[in-house]
């Protein structure tokens, strides 16, 4: 009874906690989404052989995103500090935190949109072409809706990654429910708090699987 | 003037093993096609067929020489120049290379988007389209929810949109079934016949060469090794790749393994008459055997009707007195070609 009281006690904390994560989240997912987009796509069409073909332009993009994808958030994180500082104004809080995963997602986003946009058929491309469109147009009117079904699901993928992501935003004395799980339930040994936030963000996780698969059956018609 | 007039073309490729090397894929291609001709352009995989055919919508660009489409040089084009010429050029594929995300309507109407035609017009011409290929139901129809057959009617009609004077088709049957193919190169044909479309089949089927095209080009390495009118190349066929695409679809004069056969069951001399369209008497030929009191039997040849002329070869065994054989050979050589296998 309790540890239900103890819920019950602590609900305007969780709403609050659940608000700062999805700011986190939604705003991360916006600029890091928006941004990822427009670096995969890049990387797709500066490929040798595609459309807009650059070799030193996808080469150097390629080797950077190579570089930075694979560096596990926590450092990632820290190591942003200075240009966090910067852009930001500061290094710490939930806005300081949006940045820092944004830059993160974009990297891994930029992946999944090139690759996902590598899966259009080459026939399709050129039948475009064959009926006169300019290459800016076939990319706008024809890849990116080609490959829309694959690229929803690719973004739901990353989406469940920016949540993750979002929990080490105590780490930089921002909010959210990683914050409010390991203040109030881990360290004052209140594990009831800790199981509490975990469900949240497991309802918040398959919302956004449920949604992401919706709207890519949509979009995929089947 | 030819619609389509192609001069010492060559395309070439870096060699993919040693850059410093190229390879062609089209080496001194000229050839010039008229305006109203469904010109076959036949070759195995890999004659540069498909190559040919994508350096006359300028989707890929010659190395050297001149094309000429409608009087322009393509060779030359800048990028805004070439997205004019393409609007007067369709093509269709074997993949039919559909946009799957869109509807047959939305597939049809694209051309027309990219061309800049008003909505109202769009729809009005998308329409017509449709009934043209008789899919006006399968209006809102995905792609895959068609046949195979059904997706290149698409095809067509997308390539049709903006009403061009060419239509390019890169082996449009070769992904269908016999029957489906007969149904899609009797629209082409409807194509060229009543609006007057001149087209351009890519294909390595000899079948597709005889029921649709007027001309043909027979393509090997990159070169054009013969061309001409179909009838003119099929009855008589000047190269090796040319008789091998040509008994495709009717049997020659044969040889090795099969002659062998053929020897081994019938007794008596075997010949080969050539039965070409007008000059040919048939009856005249077993009258002439009859006449000379030998003995023959059929064994073996085809006659085919290629653009409304018969041609093709009859084999026979003929069995009697040597002297009367040879005197029924000088008359038969009067009248057409017949030489006795060795």
């Amino acid at each position: 009874m309790d540890d239900i009281n103890n819920i019950i006690a602590n609900i305007p904390k969780l709403i609050t906690a659940s608000g700062e994560t999805l700011y986190i989240v939604g705003f991360a997912l916006l600029l890091g989404g928006f941004l990822g987009l427009v670096l995969g796509l890049i990387l797709y069409v500066t490929r040798p052989g595609n459309l807009l073909q650059n070799r030193p332009v996808f080469t150097i993009l390629n080797v950077i995103v190579n570089i930075f994808r694979p560096i596990p958030f926590l450092i990632f994180l820290v190591a942003l500090q200075p240009l966090t500082r910067i852009v930001v104004g500061t290094g710490n809080g939930n806005t300081a935190m949006v940045f820092t995963m944004s830059m993160a997602a974009m990297f891994g986003i930029s992946r999944v949109v090139e690759q996902n946009l590598l899966t259009v058929s080459p026939g399709v491309i050129e039948a475009a072409r064959s009926v006169g469109a300019s290459r800016l147009r076939v990319i706008f009117t024809v890849i990116l809706g080609e490959a829309l079904g694959p690229l929803i699901l690719g973004y739901t993928f990353v989406l469940v990654v920016i949540v993750d992501m979002s929990a080490l935003a105590g780490t930089i004395a921002g909010g959210g429910l990683g914050t409010f799980a390991l203040e109030n339930g881990y360290r004052q040994f209140k594990p009831e708090l800790t199981y509490a936030a975990l469900v949240i963000v497991i309802i918040l996780v398959q919302l956004i699987q449920f949604l992401g698969n919706w709207l890519a059956r949509k979009a995929l018609r089947r | 003037m030819a619609l389509v007039s192609l001069t010492d073309v060559t395309k070439t490729y870096p060699d993919p093993n040693d850059r410093k090397r190229q390879i062609a894929a089209i080496d001194g291609v000229s050839l010039d096609i008229q305006a109203g001709d469904v010109y076959g352009i036949i070759g195995y995989s890999g004659a540069g067929k498909s190559t040919l055919v994508r350096l006359i919508n300028a989707l890929e660009s010659a190395s050297s020489g001149s094309i000429l489409v409608d009087g322009a040089e393509v060779t030359t084009m800048r990028e805004g120049e070439l997205r004019k010429l393409r609007l007067g050029i369709g093509m269709i594929f074997q993949q039919f290379n559909l946009f799957n995300a869109k509807t047959v309507r939305a597939n049809i109407a694209y051309p027309l988007k990219v061309a800049g035609v008003p909505k109202a017009e769009r729809n009005r011409r998308v329409e017509e389209l449709l009934a043209f290929v008789g899919l006006s139901e399968k209006a809102k129809s995905f792609p895959d929810q068609l046949s195979g057959g059904q997706k290149q009617r698409v095809g067509i009609a997308r390539a049709l949109a903006t009403s061009p004077r060419i239509l390019l088709a890169d082996e449009a049957t070769s992904a269908l079934d016999p029957e489906t193919t007969h149904e899609v190169l009797g629209l082409l044909k409807k194509v060229n016949q009543e609006l007057g479309i001149t087209i351009i089949v890519i294909t390595h089927e000899m079948d597709v060469i005889q029921q649709i095209a007027t001309k043909v080009a027979v393509m090997e390495n990159g070169k054009v090794i013969e061309n001409g009118e179909v009838y003119e190349v099929f009855s008589n066929p000047q190269h090796a790749a040319t008789r091998r695409f040509v008994s495709t679809v009717v049997r020659g004069i044969p040889v090795g393994e099969e002659l062998q056969t053929l020897r081994y069951r019938h007794p008596g001399r075997i010949f080969t008459v050539s039965i070409l369209d007008g000059d040919t008497s048939q009856a005249r030929v077993f009258e002439i055997l009859t006449q000379a009191g030998l003995g023959f039997e059929l064994i073996y040849g085809g006659i085919n009707d290629i653009q409304g002329r018969t041609f093709g070869h009859l084999t026979l065994a003929v069995t009697g007195d040597d002297a009367a054989i040879e005197s029924a050979l000088a008359q038969i050589s009067a009248l057409t070609e017949i030489v006795e296998a060795r």
